[in-house]
């Protein structure tokens, strides 16, 4: 689904990261996980096409993302940004059909089967009950799930999520994580980040480990993820423990 | 005892030789100005056209510099007085320190007398040192105006024979007015749309009032105010008059004038401009040209008058040079000046 | 959804009583009937025996005024509209980016050169399409920042500097015969509208409504952050070039003809927000019935409150703002 080579990115005339290479296939969910400033968001914003990338390619099924307009990039990959103040009082159904637009013609509005695949998708996050709410008026987790709706929306290969658990408590985030993993085993293909390497374990079969913008390593969380990684990733020691049924979670060793 | 006399007549005569006696301006502020008054500082264009006529070498400048078309109708030397700007209350652009460098005996300013431009002109005698007299700018007052002013910058011989023709011209003036039977009534119309025009009382139609012309917007407030063409179509005048020649072309062709009776009877007028406004503005001795003129249009039966030969008289007195005739046809001959 | 509906059939009910109303009344006496006549006489194009006077107050006077009227107000309160959603602020007016004081300045110039009507429109118009043009043209050179924030800056700056020219101009205007005529342009004024103006105003505005109309479901995506909006599929920059050249271009043609009116722009679009929501499909709109209500409501009173002419922008303020927070103090929803 997305093939990244070499890539070197960051903004005009400042490059962040070099030398990042992975692919991602139809189904699987990677996680990117690394510190804060680590250029995890930028990484994401050059994949999006939002930024120029400095060297390197990216491919989406083969094709290089440069070659795409605009619209064709959003018919394949959807975004979800972390956090959304909203400025207008859209309701949560208009919010999610603005989704719909890479479908629609320049001067097109969204029609009936837009609406009716806005609503699909809303019921299948657990938020169809919000379709009339104003997106001002929604909790924080209720908006997330919102982002993830429209993003959805697209109908998109590739499912871009820039730390969807930030600022959610606890049951939200588990509720996000389970929807990643049910999304992948439908086939689409997920690329999240995270600061939290509790999560690489549970949702994703594939992890980056991104730090100045360079990745240290990729492979499979239980491979990469060890306390040696983890402390050069982010220079404290942890633990990294094994539990019943092949699971596992980090616990920091505090002194 | 007879030393104490000696000394109390010597410094009697004394201040008589260094003052001149005081002069109570029309804003009623006494004025005091040094015996010999050489160099005057006209404050805006109205103080300018009375000093100039009074006494031109005298004038220290004008408020804003000539340009040739207004030049040519005054000698030379006095078109190139230097550029001094304006110390009257709307809008000041002269430097008081300018004013000073010029060596100034005299400051005058022709116009409004209230009590805002009086405690200004307070102001800037305090801060100068210069006696500043306020002087009425009515039609009707020029005549006092001149009188007062001569006295002030010691030429009251100058001044009374100005102030005496002016009286004469305004008194016939009068005598025709009073002789008309047929009082029509009149649209003073400014600006390029020609919807502003001035109320009863208001500055800007002072000269009608002197003709006792019907103002057209008469119920309008006093000063100038912006109407509606419906206002105008209600009101209907008989004459149009206007200070603007871009309205006066227009409303031959605009078909919303065209329904307004003086425009159907052809009796729409520009005022001549050159050198100074015959009407409006400036708002100075300068309309004693407007009263002829519009006296003329308004009333043709009883102002049978050879209005060359007024326009002649009157800037040989006050620009001190007749027009030849080459620029009394320009003048004159301007499209929409006279009737056809 | 039934709100909403009753705001736009309210709208257009009081849209349609608010013209007849404004035919019907003005300083010059005309009764309902001859208008009635008159009207009916030119759409069936027989003739009349009505007092030439009467038709050429409704044909030459009232009638474009009214129009004009609604086309100025229709016009401000879209690209208010427009504007509002692009910044995503609701505070902002179609002038943020300099248009009105672009305008103002082309009409001080052709006024303190003693030029005639149409000279005076013409500058105004390229003034205030100079002046955004301007604006943008800098703003967008402003690389390293977020790119509104620019625009709006860049629009403070240049919006600070033309006034500044207007002032010295003001200044050196003659005060008996220029100064007065730049003031009056500055304060508005529908009374000198011809049929003429109407011809020339309203394809503009036409023309700069037509593609806000064609593009009203992504206008909504300007709203979002840039990010979200060009990962959603829009090419963000173009749209909001485009969207800014059609504001402007309606806002240019409705100053060039009736000078300066404010509050229409800022507050009609805000109304119409509270009633209908954000989306611009359904915005647009009702802020245009709005508007061209409002305006010809407060036209109608400049014209036959007094003898004299009010200036329109003091009454858009004075009755906008309390109608505006009692609007505020209803609504259930905010913006």
């Amino acid at each position: 689904m997305l093939q990244v080579q070499d890539l070197a990115f960051g903004f005009p005339g400042h490059t962040v990261g070099r030398e990042v290479s992975f692919s991602l296939a139809a189904g699987e969910a990677m996680c990117v996980l690394g510190p804060n400033g680590g250029g995890k968001t930028t990484l994401f914003r050059t994949i999006l096409g939002l930024l120029e990338p400095h060297g390197g390619s990216i491919a989406l099924d083969g094709v290089p993302l440069a070659s795409l307009s605009r619209s064709e990039v959003a018919r394949r990959i959807g975004y979800v940004p972390q956090g959304h103040s909203a400025y207008f009082a859209f309701t949560v159904l208009d919010f999610v059909l603005m989704g719909r637009t890479a479908h629609l013609g320049v001067f097109s509005v969204p029609g009936r089967k837009d609406r009716e695949l806005a609503v699909r998708v809303l019921e299948s996050l657990g938020i169809g009950h919000l379709s009339h709410r104003p997106v001002t008026q929604i909790s924080g987790g209720e908006r997330q799930l919102a982002l993830v709706a429209r993003a959805l929306a697209q109908e998109p290969g590739l499912l871009v999520l820039d730390e969807p658990t930030a600022s959610l408590d606890f049951g939200n985030q588990v509720r996000v994580l389970e929807k990643i993993l049910a999304l992948a085993a439908g086939g689409i293909s997920i690329l999240f980040a995270t600061h939290d390497p509790d999560h690489a374990f549970l949702a994703s079969q594939r992890v980056l480990l991104l730090a100045e913008g360079r990745a240290l390593e990729v492979g499979a969380p239980t491979e990469v993820i060890r306390p040696d990684s983890l402390q050069r990733l982010y220079g404290v020691s942890v633990e990294v423990l094994s539990l019943a049924g092949g699971r596992h979670t980090c616990l920091p060793a505090l002194r | 005892m007879s030393r104490f006399f000696v000394l109390t007549l010597l410094t009697f005569l004394g201040k008589a030789c260094f003052a001149q006696s005081a002069v109570v301006d029309a804003s009623g502020r006494e004025i005091r100005p040094p015996a010999k008054v050489e160099r005057v500082y006209a404050a805006g264009p109205p103080a300018s056209l009375l000093v100039f006529a009074i006494a031109p070498d005298k004038l220290t400048g004008w408020t804003r510099a000539m340009r040739p078309n207004e030049a040519e109708f005054f000698p030379e030397r006095y078109a190139n007085l230097p550029e001094l700007g304006r110390l009257t209350g709307r809008g000041n652009t002269a430097n008081v320190e300018v004013v000073l460098n010029a060596k100034t005996d005299l400051i005058v300013d022709v116009g409004s007398t209230g009590p805002t431009l009086a405690s200004l002109a307070s102001q800037v005698q305090e801060q100068t040192r210069i006696p500043y007299g306020l002087f009425d700018g009515r039609i009707e007052s020029t005549p006092a105006a001149l009188r007062a002013l001569g006295r002030l910058m010691g030429n009251t011989a100058e001044a009374e024979k100005l102030a005496a023709w002016y009286e004469n011209e305004l008194a016939q003036v009068k005598q025709r007015v009073a002789r008309a039977s047929v009082h029509p009534s009149v649209y003073y119309g400014r600006s390029a749309s020609g919807l502003q025009t001035g109320g009863k009382g208001s500055i800007n139609v002072e000269a009608l009032e002197v003709l006792g012309a019907r103002n057209a917007a008469a119920e309008a407030r006093a000063g100038l105010v912006t109407v509606s063409f419906e206002q105008v179509l209600l009101w209907n005048p008989e004459v149009i008059l206007t200070t603007d020649p871009n309205f006066w072309k227009s409303a031959w062709t605009d078909p919303r004038w065209r329904a307004v009776s003086a425009v159907e009877q052809k009796r729409v007028y520009l005022s001549p401009h050159l050198p100074f406004g015959w009407f409006d503005f400036p708002p100075g001795a300068n309309r004693l040209l407007g009263l002829w003129w519009a006296g003329k249009l308004l009333y043709p039966q009883t102002f049978d008058v050879d209005l060359r030969a007024r326009v002649t008289e009157f800037h040989r007195l006050f620009y001190h040079r007749e027009p030849t005739a080459a620029q009394l046809d320009a003048l004159l001959g301007e499209p929409g000046v006279l009737p056809k | 959804m039934t709100s909403r509906s009753i705001s736009y059939v309210l709208a257009a009910g009081a849209l349609l009583a608010l013209t007849a109303l404004a035919f019907a009344v003005g300083r010059y006496p005309v009764s309902l009937s001859e208008i009635v006549s008159l009207l009916a006489s030119k759409i069936t194009g027989s003739a009349n025996t009505l007092p030439a006077n009467v038709e050429t107050v409704v044909m030459q006077v009232r009638g474009p005024r009214v129009l004009a009227a609604l086309v100025v107000g229709a016009a401000l309160a879209a690209a208010g509209t427009a504007y509002q959603g692009m910044f995503r602020n609701p505070l902002v007016s179609p002038d943020i980016l300099g248009v009105s004081t672009g305008a103002a300045l082309g009409a001080v110039l052709a006024i303190f050169f003693s030029q005639g009507i149409l000279v005076i429109q013409l500058f105004a118009f390229t003034g205030g399409l100079a002046a955004v043009g301007l604006v943008y043209w800098i703003g967008s050179r402003l690389r390293g920042h977020d790119p509104l924030l620019a625009l709006v800056l860049t629009g403070v700056v240049i919006g600070t500097l033309l006034g500044s020219v207007i002032a010295l101009l003001k200044y050196l205007a003659d005060p008996y015969n220029q100064l007065p005529a730049i003031t009056y342009w500055l304060l508005g004024s529908l009374a000198a509208i011809a049929p003429r103006d109407l011809g020339a105003a309203a394809p503009l505005a036409l023309a700069g409504l037509a593609p806000m109309l064609l593009l009203r479901w992504r206008m909504n995506l300007l709203a979002l952050p840039d990010d979200e909006a060009r990962a959603l599929g829009v090419d963000t920059r173009k749209l909001r070039t485009l969207i800014v050249a059609a504001a402007t271009l309606m806002t240019a043609a409705a100053v060039a003809v009736s000078g300066i009116i404010g509050w229409v722009g800022l507050l009609i679009p805000h109304a119409a927000r509270l009633l209908v929501g954000p989306d611009f499909g359904r915005l647009l709109p009702l802020a245009m019935l709005l508007g061209a209500a409002f305006l010809l409501g407060v036209d109608t009173l400049c014209r036959t409150l007094a003898t004299i002419e009010i200036p329109p922008g003091v009454l858009t303020a004075l009755i906008g703002t309390p109608f505006f927070l009692w609007l505020f103090a209803l609504a259930r929803r905010s913006w």
